[in-house]
């Protein structure tokens, strides 16, 4: 212990003795640290928006669904070929399970164009066909106006409700309730503005929507399309009861022999949030793996300043050795010099990478939030590749002849 | 300090049938080629010769820097002449004082710092080592100067400095090489008064130098020329070139 402290100490000389070069030196692991801490950030936030958002659910409620979500390689002709979901099986589920307080059908149009008769949205509007339930299942809410009603879903009328950006969009300043909407040239009527609700990824915004009646839905984009079936337990303990009675049911509507896998999907919260997760977490590792090529190229300067070092300092390690010191003592003065140099860096790098993400935050609007690991792995990988690349400098210094080196000037 | 001789019998050095051989250039050099002496605890002895006589072989050798190739080497009752790099550096540590001609001090350390250094190594705990290292900067007359690093101090300082480190860890014996060589004679003498004083004290003091000045100072001197012992007597006889009495028979 004693030995450690005069190592940091005499450590610390060499640094304080001069500083430019060693930050100069030190400038790969910075960069690095700093990276990998913008990154993980940016992930980070991501992930915690899209944990906040992408569970678009409301209490208690999943979704049943024909198409797979996920990333990667889906095989899509595969699911192609299963059957439909239609409103037909949204009324058996109704009928059927007792679990289930409420099912709504949904059917999305991706990039549309909303218009009045002074301004229109960009084509990036989606357009959700559902019912009134919706409000129940999906748990939003209505901040100004209101959802539209049972008759008004029957009827197929032209009534929409918007999200805040359409809103902000048509209607900059203004009440848009009451006001007129064309879509595909038809006229609806603005009856209820949706409460704010943040978007995934910067894209897919949940607030750049609106929401009109199945019927209406389906006069514009045609019938025959499978929907979505968002439905919702009676309460959380009966949430697993209604899954597995709605998919008792669904196999049988869909005549599956026991044998056969289920030819629809049941999604949660929980099972999309994961998905999603599992994404970021290779997008993480990658993150990780860039960081460590830097942290190298990093090393490689401590290398070059350790060696520089010892070469500089042969003398006073050949004065050193003669008065007592012994080849271990040697080493974890140069090893404990390393570690402590690149571990500045790394605190530098981490100084960097917060400034970075503030940045990001604050001017560039991003989703970015510093996870704690991420600081400890940065700093513990800094410390590894000061060890690392210290350890032969320090090495070759513990093994120097005491005569021959206090020869030199 | 308390006198740094433990009173163990036999002598505190004993060198037998010592050689040292180096290769330059896939040629054999023969720096020593048999030495043999003994020293005894509270002596003061000069070892002189021209450059390439061996002497610095010899210093090396005494000092633990460096290992013999055949012979033996006595240190206190211990055989060093077969350890390996770790335990030398522990022999120095505890037996050997060292004064250089060029001093080497730390440059970056003060004179305290400098001062301390063996006892660092010895693991003492700080505030024991800084009271001992005031203490032996006291008895070179430099309490005054001890935060002062070497490059504020004049060659004289310094090299009381490296006196004061060489006492420190109470050593069986100081081993100075050419501790004048560096100063002027004004300050050399001030130097060997010292020597004087500590020889007056106890300590063992072994002196290696080419100046027969120097060596007539010391009661005995041992003179090497082409590695070997040519002369082993009264350091007033051997500086004149005397040969003393030899090989290693007795000496007053």
């Amino acid at each position: 212990m004693r030995a450690f402290l005069d190592n940091l100490r005499l450590a610390l000389g060499t640094f304080l003795g001069n500083p430019l070069r060693s930050l100069l030196t030190l400038l790969g692991i910075v960069i690095g640290v700093a990276t990998v801490i913008t990154m993980m950030a940016l992930i980070e936030g991501l992930r915690e928006q899209v944990n906040k958002n992408l569970g678009s659910l409301g209490a208690h409620t999943f979704e049943v669904t024909k198409w797979p979500t996920g990333f990667g390689r889906i095989n899509w002709a595969k699911y192609a070929k299963r059957k439909d979901l239609h409103g037909e099986d949204v009324k058996a589920i109704l009928e059927a399970c007792p679990s289930v307080v409420a099912a709504t059908p949904t059917d999305m149009e991706w990039g549309k164009k909303l218009a009045t008769a002074f301004r229109e949205t960009h084509p990036s509007v989606g357009i959700l066909g559902t019912e009134p339930t919706y409000v129940a299942t999906s748990g939003v809410t209505v901040t100004n106006g209101r959802f539209f009603n049972e008759t008004e879903s029957l009827d197929g009328r032209a009534v929409m409700v918007i999200g805040v950006d359409v809103a902000d969009a048509l209607f900059p300043g203004m009440d848009p309730v009451g006001s007129d909407v064309r879509l595909k040239g038809r006229p609806f009527q603005v009856i209820g503005v949706l409460q704010k609700r943040g978007s995934v990824m910067g894209m897919a915004s949940q607030d750049n929507q609106v929401a009109v009646p199945m019927r209406a839905f389906q006069q514009l984009y045609g019938k025959y399309r499978s929907v979505e079936i968002d439905v919702q337990a009676r309460d959380g303990a009966v949430f697993q009861k209604a899954q597995d009675e709605v998919v008792n049911l669904m196999r049988r509507r869909r005549e599956l022999t026991p044998q056969e896998a289920n030819d629809f999907e049941v999604h949660t919260n929980e099972s999309m949030t994961a998905s999603f997760n599992e994404l970021s977490q290779v997008i993480a590792l990658a993150g990780v793996g860039v960081c460590l090529l830097s942290l190298v190229v990093g090393g490689i300067g401590i290398l070059n300043i350790m060696l520089m070092s010892v070469t500089e300092r042969t003398r006073e390690i050949g004065i050193r050795k003669a008065l007592g010191a012994r080849r271990r003592r040697i080493l974890g003065q140069f090893a404990t010099e390393a570690v402590l140099l690149s571990l500045f860096g790394g605190l530098l790098g981490v100084g960097l990478g917060f400034g970075f993400v503030f940045l990001g935050k604050w001017v560039l609007l991003f989703p970015m939030n510093v996870p704690a690991w991420a600081v400890a792995l940065s700093l513990a990988m800094s410390c590894g590749v000061g060890l690392l690349f210290g350890i032969y400098p320090a090495s070759r210094a513990a093994k120097l002849d005491p005569v021959e080196a206090m020869r030199t000037e | 300090m308390t006198t740094p001789n433990a009173p163990d019998a036999g002598p505190l050095i004993l060198v037998e049938a010592l050689t040292r051989a180096f290769f330059v250039g896939g040629e054999e050099v023969r720096a020593l080629r048999g030495v043999t002496f003994g020293i005894n605890r509270g002596e003061w002895v000069a070892i002189i010769g021209q450059s390439g006589s061996g002497k610095s072989t010899l210093m090396n050798v005494l000092g633990c820097l460096d290992t013999p190739t055949s012979g033996r080497y006595m240190l206190n009752g211990k055989d060093v002449s077969r350890m390996d790099d770790d335990d030398l550096a522990v022999i120095r540590n505890v037996e050997i004082g060292f004064i250089f001609q060029t001093f080497q001090l730390l440059p970056r350390e003060t004179a305290l710092a400098n001062v301390e250094l063996p006892l660092v190594y010895r693991g003492m705990p700080a505030k024991e080592r800084r009271e001992r290292a005031k203490a032996a900067l006291d008895k070179v007359q430099l309490t005054h100067r001890m935060h002062h690093r070497p490059n504020e101090l004049s060659g004289g300082q310094r090299q009381r400095v490296a006196i004061a480190r060489a006492l420190v860890s109470e050593p069986s014996m100081l081993l100075a090489d050419e501790p004048t060589g560096n100063l002027d004679s004004a300050t050399g003498e001030e130097i060997v008064r010292l020597f004087e004083q500590l020889h007056q004290a106890g300590h063992t003091l072994v002196l290696v130098t080419h100046e027969p000045k120097l060596a007539a100072r010391c009661p005995r001197a041992i003179r090497l020329s082409d590695g070997e012992i040519i002369a082993d007597g009264p350091g007033p006889v051997v500086a004149l070139g005397g040969t003393g009495v030899l090989p290693q028979a007795g000496h007053a």
